[in-house]
């Protein structure tokens, strides 16, 4: 297990669509709004890295179909290089987002050193992909793509990687969490969120470490999208929805996951401050990583 | 414009410059329609010309068809094409940005790319298509290239061009 959690602040909003005409989408808020509530005095970070905020445009870039889809990959590439450093220094990588198109940095970081696996928790499959979907009608948004992306369905601007190449992560090498969809299903190891709700937490866990065994996949990417919680505990993200997860279940499932070993990182995304302005929902997120991830901060502490 | 033109590469991205830059010099090429309504394929003649640009830090290209023996007395015909590429590597993006300036018609085309494998491969999307130019089988003498189409988010793609090209110096 690393010995020290790093955490990384990817303060951006490039993959989501505007809220309403003309506005930003807020969650490029949350890395600070997370570590002002007390992420970071919870996790005694060995370092934070503040990445810069990109910028957000509303029309379409150059030859792409994706929304800011040149900015992602230009800010992908930068979050990759400040991923790759936090591993290279034996630290537990923190990102905070952000929205889902984070996790193509956070893998592309985590590929320099070799294979690695993908766990990804989340309310949806974000497996949409010109494939699948009229990308001629409107502009597409990456949160919405990013497990396509990562697994090299898409434009060559955001499939396309150096070093890593194509994909970041093959669909064998991927198990996603938690999504509340029937239609357009990606063909990677999938639990929905109402299989969870029938097998629950600890054997979730079980067959999560059992693939990861069976794949010889010792190292892994946890992805964690928050709108894997039930709307009722987080409504505060861009598509919130039901059933999903509470903040006990998925404290214990990200302490399962972390505790194997196997995880070198984690991202967070798509908590949006702009829809929780009393800030009620920040504290629960920060008890719930805060407790997940207590192991890598107590090491911390007594190093 | 002395500066336009330039003898070699910069030493900035040198590895980078040389995937294009290998192709500097003249070529003759035929090129080959494949028309989408079914009808026969037709060809037609061609130059192609690469050379560094700018300080060597861009690799510009003169794309004209039809190749001089075959131009009428007249000269080139409105509409047949003598446009201007040009590509210029991209350290933030780890990519070849790429614009093709067509006189013919006025195209204006933006493209990414990036060597994969042995291939150049050049690309954007263009509604719910992807469009993909891929120059292959790269050697001292001989190129092809090829431009496809994929309906489908690159699971499959459309033949609708090819150029089969020579060098000439």
């Amino acid at each position: 297990m690393a010995a020290a959690v790093e955490v990384i602040a990817a303060p951006w909003n490039l993959g989501l669509r505007p809220p309403a005409p003309g506005r930003e989408p807020g969650t490029w808020r949350a890395p600070r709004a997370l570590l002002s509530a007390g992420l970071e005095a919870r996790l005694r970070p060995a370092r934070v890295v503040e990445l810069a905020r990109p910028p957000y445009e509303f029309d379409a870039q150059p030859a792409t179909r994706v929304r800011n889809g040149v900015t992602i990959r230009e800010h992908a590439l930068r979050l990759g290089e400040a991923v790759q450093a936090a591993l290279a220094a034996s630290r537990f990588a923190v990102v905070l987002g952000g929205d889902c198109s984070i996790l193509l940095g956070c893998l592309l970081g985590a590929r320099r050193d070799g294979r690695c696996g993908l766990v990804h928790l989340d309310g949806h499959s974000d497996f949409r992909h010109p494939g699948n979907y009229d990308a001629g009608s409107s502009l597409g948004s990456a949160a919405g793509m990013d497990l396509a992306l990562a697994t090299g369905r898409g434009e060559l601007l955001l499939t396309h990687w150096p070093v890593v190449g194509r994909p970041l992560v093959a669909d064998e090498d991927v198990i996603q969490i938690g999504d509340r969809e029937d239609a357009g299903m990606p063909p990677v190891t999938r639990f929905t969120a109402q299989q969870i709700q029938r097998i629950g937490i600890a054997d979730l866990g079980g067959r999560i470490i059992t693939h990861l065994e069976r794949r010889g996949l010792d190292r892994a990417w946890l992805h964690l999208d928050l709108d894997v919680l039930d709307e009722r505990v987080l409504p505060a993200v861009d598509s919130p929805g039901r059933p999903g997860l509470d903040f006990s279940q998925l404290a214990e499932l990200v302490s399962t996951l972390v505790g194997t070993g196997r995880v070198v990182g984690l991202d967070v995304a798509i908590y949006d401050p702009e829809r929780d302005p009393d800030g009620v929902y920040a504290a629960p997120i920060v008890d719930c990583l805060a407790s997940a991830l207590t192991p890598l901060a107590t090491v911390e502490a007594h190093a | 414009m002395k500066t336009l033109l330039a003898d070699g590469p910069s030493d900035l991205y040198a590895t980078e410059m040389e995937q294009f830059g290998r192709l500097a010099g003249h070529w003759v090429t035929q090129i080959t329609y494949y028309p989408t309504d079914g009808s026969p394929a037709r060809s037609v003649s061609g130059e192609w010309e690469f050379g560094y640009a700018l300080e060597g830090r861009a690799v510009l290209d003169v794309w004209q068809w039809p190749g001089r023996q075959e131009l009428p007395d007249t000269g080139r015909a409105p509409d047949q094409e003598c446009g201007l590429c040009v590509r210029i590597w991209d350290p933030r993006l780890r990519l070849w940005r790429f614009t093709f300036h067509g006189t013919a018609r006025g195209d204006l085309v933006h493209m990414y790319a990036r060597q994969i494998d042995d291939e150049i491969v050049m690309e954007r999307a263009a509604g719910s298509d992807l469009v993909r130019w891929a120059f292959a089988d790269i050697t001292a003498d001989t190129f092809h290239w090829r431009n496809e189409r994929s309906t489908d988010g690159g699971h499959t793609w459309r033949l609708d061009q090819e150029v089969n090209a020579r060098r000439l110096r």
